[in-house]
């Protein structure tokens, strides 16, 4: 098992954010390049139930936080495009603050008492 | 604002639903596609690649599923299935819904026709400006609300705490010139009222103060009618503007209609007719103005200024109070007067509610109906409990078999709680329904010829919102404890079938705690009832010292274009040929007719007595002619009435009653004896009375007052007489045929009379009106809660009778009579029959005293409505609670055990 890679799965609550911050640098996705792209920067430590990226995806476009547009892809298949909006690139902001800020505090105290995992 | 955003996105997903799911199919398989794609290039076979990608997407029925959910109502969905079934439910059983749904019809119902009525009396603003701004100005601490004339001219020209000051007064104004009096309901308003109320013209012009000065403006005469007279008397023209109307025999000419929502300042009497306070002395030429000093009719109110408070006027107007005093108010007579005068000021009081009548009069009564009807539907809310529950037990093994499955004990508590609801918002409908009608039969009830009563009780937000709370209120009374008993009951105890002989007993318990209950709270409302009802008996037998049967009341009004003498004559020649008409047995005439509103009171100076306060020489007054107390059957006890001896110039003399005498002269011979007043008469001479009579005890302004001391002067000896009098005629005619030929007997003597015509026995009955109405419903809804209550008891005793049918069937199987079957169902009824009476005794003790007021000639701890109810309630049950018996006692023994 050690030998091959680690899969974990995505902390609750934070897909919202990863997708958010794959749109925000690649500008206009559809769904499957997403689910790539977060595998890929993540190299694969982060593994997505690819599924729940569409529940995710609508949900998101419920908020108003992305739009989609149908497009045509490299393959000349149609696929659904999505784009951020002003009001998701605020929500990824306010997201990442908030996910640095928590992850810092947990970052502190786990080095406060580091000393005793080995 | 995000959520409407959301709201907008969800609507265009409604809108383009189909789509949404092809659209996700096509999204998911390109995915899929591109992975196995993926896959296949790194070298995996197609079957692989293809099973692989599929299990790293997941479930897509699930995906689908829950990306639809995303964008669901899933509230709204949950819901809509609740009311599915709660309506499924409800319909299954016909029974038990009607039972419910119509105690609540009738429990909410009588509860917003009550409402309704406090609402408009006490609770809805005048709808005119800011009306929380208006303020009353008034004399002394809970003085009068009426001031005088040139109190109001000094108060309007010199006041600087409001921004706006109004006066006006109301007086009945007659159409007709002559004949049978043709009513108007009519304003006396300040010039600038309409200005200050903020209600503008919906034709034509309000006032201006222009128009208000002593005998008329530069227009002339001028009058602003209501909406409702418009279209009643003017058929809404819009061109009635200049149009004229006459009031009391002068031309007014109308300048302006009024908007339909403006009725006037009095709640239970909508206006129709306004006229500048100027114009009293075109319509009331026999007050000089001077005399307007002595007369108290003006209403004054101020608009507070916007940043000022009410003490902050009040506090400025008393700096004023003084030096307006002393321009307007009569000099004190004596010290005692003065020093009273002294200590008087000005006291604002809020106005903003409007003048009600019903406000005053039928504070208490409206109070203890709406207790009452709160009962009633408390008594309907235990009864339905009662149903749910039996329900409940019915359904338990549905319900433990849901929850067993996974059902959460939330999710069956809302739908049993939505069930609940819906019986609540149905009852709430219902109730509505029945209130508006209600609450119009009510007020039809409470309205009389002299006080007419013209309330609006529209639906408004209040009553709505009362009523929506009432729904909710009683469907959380009823349902929520039924909902969650029935959830409580852990699985074990439920999937098991043998234990409902130890739950029945909890259940039973609970039933009879409701039931007993219900039998308290009928007890209390009979008793109410009974004492109500006993009050009417009493009020309507109680002796009022004359006797009213057979008597015609005739008013006559003659124009103000007479002299004193000529009225005189012409009321003489009236009384005459009055008593000439075929019929009549006898005829008088009177300034004041017995119960009835008005009054005539004056200090006096008997020989010989010596007060201990000036209230004891009050005399409660009267003038009469010849003959009244023969027609009004009257006793006299000791001398004799007025008759041919009483000239104008005879000597004075006055008869009095025997309150009166004893109170004056105790036990000396009253008659010879005289009584001074201070009345001013021509040449300085002091008013001396002989008394020549004394006669029976009556009723003065009520049936139900403390007896009151009498005197009766002579109408043969009156200076001024008054423009109108009222003739009592006693006659075996139907009153038809006499008013008929008394209108054309009349008006041979004198064409200009205006008259009036009631029966003295309806005079009697509207003063009862409290009475009876509080008499009539407290029945209404004691019967009511007692239906309620033997529904309830029918119902458990059959539910008990339905759970005991195999402990029955052995009993009977073993031998036991049909009579003792029978006894043994009713032994538990008369338990909760006794306990539930004992409650209901001692609750109607406690709360007795709240009522003591409201009563006359019994006591709230009287015996009889007391033993009445137990009896009525012992009655009832008895029924009630033996038919199941009965029922039971016919069981088949057999089929009972079969079952079991």
């Amino acid at each position: 098992m050690a030998a091959t890679t680690r899969r974990d799965e995505i902390p609750p609550g934070t897909l919202y954010m990863l997708i958010l911050r794959v749109l925000g640098r690649h500008g206009e996705m559809h769904g499957y390049e997403i689910a790539n792209s977060i595998q890929q920067v993540s190299e694969d430590v982060l593994q997505v139930e690819e599924g729940s990226l569409y529940p995710a995806l609508q949900r998101m476009l419920l908020k108003g936080w992305v739009t989609a547009n149908w497009g045509v892809t490299a393959g000349n298949r149609r696929a659904r495009y999505y784009k951020l909006t002003t009001l998701g690139r605020k929500q990824l902001h306010s997201e990442v603050e908030q996910y640095q800020r928590v992850s810092l505090a947990i970052q502190r105290v786990l080095q406060a008492t580091g000393g005793d995992l080995g | 604002m995000n959520w409407i955003g959301e709201v907008l996105r969800r609507l265009h997903f409604r809108l383009r639903g189909s789509r949404f799911d092809r659209d996700l199919a096509e999204e998911m398989r390109l995915h899929v596609d591109l992975r196995t794609a993926d896959r296949v290039s790194g070298g995996m076979s197609v079957e692989e690649a293809d099973a692989a990608a599929r299990q790293q997407f997941g479930n897509t029925t699930l995906v689908h599923e829950s990306s639809r959910e995303a964008w669901g109502w899933t509230f709204m969905d949950r819901l809509r299935q609740d009311l599915q079934y709660a309506t499924r439910s409800l319909l299954s059983q016909p029974g038990f819904t009607a039972t419910a749904v119509l105690s609540l019809v009738l429990g909410i119902g009588a509860n917003t026709a009550i409402f309704s009525i406090v609402n408009a009396v006490m609770l809805r603003s005048l709808p005119v400006e800011d009306p929380q701004a208006l303020v009353q100005v008034k004399l002394g601490a809970g003085g009068d609300g009426e001031l005088n004339t040139p109190l109001w001219e000094q108060i309007r020209d010199h006041q600087t705490a409001f921004s706006g000051v109004l006066a006006y007064s109301q007086e009945r104004f007659n159409l007709a010139d002559a004949g049978e009096v043709r009513p108007a309901q009519g304003l006396y308003v300040s010039g600038d009222f309409f200005r200050v109320l903020g209600v503008p013209a919906a034709v034509g012009r309000t006032f201006t103060p222009a128009d208000d000065q002593w005998g008329g403006g530069p227009d002339g005469l001028v009058a602003v009618v209501s909406h409702r007279f418009w279209q009643s008397h003017m058929k809404g023209d819009p061109e009635a503007i200049g149009k004229r109307v006459r009031l009391n025999r002068q031309s007014f000419a109308v300048v302006g209609v009024t908007p339909a929502w403006f009725t006037g300042l009095d709640i239970e009497r909508a206006y129709d007719v306004a006229i500048p306070i100027g114009s009293h002395a075109v319509l009331h030429t026999e007050l000089q103005r001077a005399e307007h000093t002595f007369y108290w009719w003006l209403r004054i109110l101020g608009r507070i200024a916007p940043g000022s408070t009410v003490a902050l006027a009040e506090e400025k107007m008393r700096a004023i109070a003084p030096q307006l005093f002393r321009a307007a108010l009569p000099p004190g007579r004596d010290a005692r007067e003065r020093a009273e005068q002294a200590k008087t000021s000005f006291v604002l009081t809020p106005a903003g509610l409007g003048f009600s009548q019903t406000r005053i009069q039928y504070r208490s009564a409206l109070f203890a109906l709406m207790s009452i009807a709160g009962v009633v539907l408390l008594i309907a809310c235990a009864n339905i409990a009662n149903l749910l529950s039996a329900r409940g037990a019915a359904r338990q093994r549905e319900l433990s078999v849901r929850l067993a499955i996974g059902a959460s004990r939330i999710r069956v508590v809302r739908q049993l709680m939505t069930e609940s609801l819906l019986i609540a918002a149905i009852g709430a409908t219902g109730g509505l329904a029945v209130a508006v009608w209600g609450s119009r039969t009510l007020l039809t009830l409470l309205s009389s010829h002299q006080t007419p009563i013209d309330i609006s009780t529209a639906l408004d937000w209040r009553v709505l919102a009362f009523t929506t709370a009432a729904a909710v209120f009683t469907a959380i009374l009823f349902g929520l404890v039924p909902s969650v008993r029935s959830t409580r009951l852990g699985l074990n105890t439920v999937l098991k079938e043998n234990q409902r002989a130890l739950q029945g007993g909890r259940r039973f318990l609970s039933t009879k705690l409701l039931v007993g209950g219900q039998i308290a709270l009928s007890m209390l409302l009979l008793v109410a009832a009974g004492l109500f009802a006993g009050t009417l008996r009493n009020l309507l037998t109680s002796d009022p010292g004359f006797d009213r049967r057979n008597i015609t009341l005739m008013n006559v009004d003659l124009p103000q274009n007479t002299t004193a003498e000529q009225r005189l004559e012409t009321f003489r020649q009236i009384l005459n040929t009055v008593r000439s008409v075929p019929g009549v047995v006898s005829a008088a005439h009177s300034v004041l007719t017995p119960i009835s509103p008005q009054g005539w009171a004056e200090p006096s100076k008997p020989e010989g007595f010596i007060a201990k306060s000036p209230r004891d020489t009050v005399l409660f007054l009267n003038s009469v002619s010849a003959g009244y107390f023969r027609t009004m059957r009257t006793p006299i006890l000791m001398g004799r009435e007025f008759d041919d001896r009483e000239t104008p110039t005879s000597a004075r003399v006055m008869l009095i009653n025997e309150s009166a005498a004893r109170a004056f002269f105790g036990s000396e011979n009253p008659i010879g004896k005289t009584i001074a007043f201070d009345r001013r008469r021509a040449k300085g001479e002091r008013d001396v009375y002989q008394v020549i009579g004394v006669v029976k005890d009556t009723k003065y302004n009520r049936l139900n007052e403390q007896q009151r001391r009498i005197g009766y002067f002579s109408s043969e000896h009156e200076l001024a007489p008054a423009l109108s009098l009222r003739y009592a005629i006693l006659s075996d005619l139907t009153p038809e045929s006499l008013i008929a030929s008394l209108r054309s007997t009349v008006s041979t003597v004198n064409r200009d009379a205006a008259l009036e015509f009631r029966s003295l026995d309806a005079q009697v009955k509207e003063s009862l009106l409290q009475p009876r109405l509080v008499a009539v419903l407290s029945t209404v809804f004691g019967g009511l809660a007692l239906l309620l209550a033997m529904v309830g008891l029918y119902g458990s005793t059959m539910y008990s009778v339905t759970q005991r049918r195999g402990e029955i069937g052995v009993r009977m199987a073993m031998g036991a009579q049909r009579g003792s079957v029978i006894w043994l169902m009713m032994r538990d009824v008369i338990t909760v029959l006794v306990i539930g009476m004992a409650a209901g005794l001692a609750a109607s003790l406690a709360l007795g005293r709240l009522v003591a007021s409201m009563l006359f000639g019994l006591r709230f701890n009287d015996p009889e409505p007391l033993v009445l109810a137990v009896a009525i309630l012992v009655l009832c049950a008895t029924v009630a609670a033996f038919l199941p018996a009965a029922k039971a006692a016919r069981l088949d023994p057999m089929t009972a055990l079969r079952e079991e």
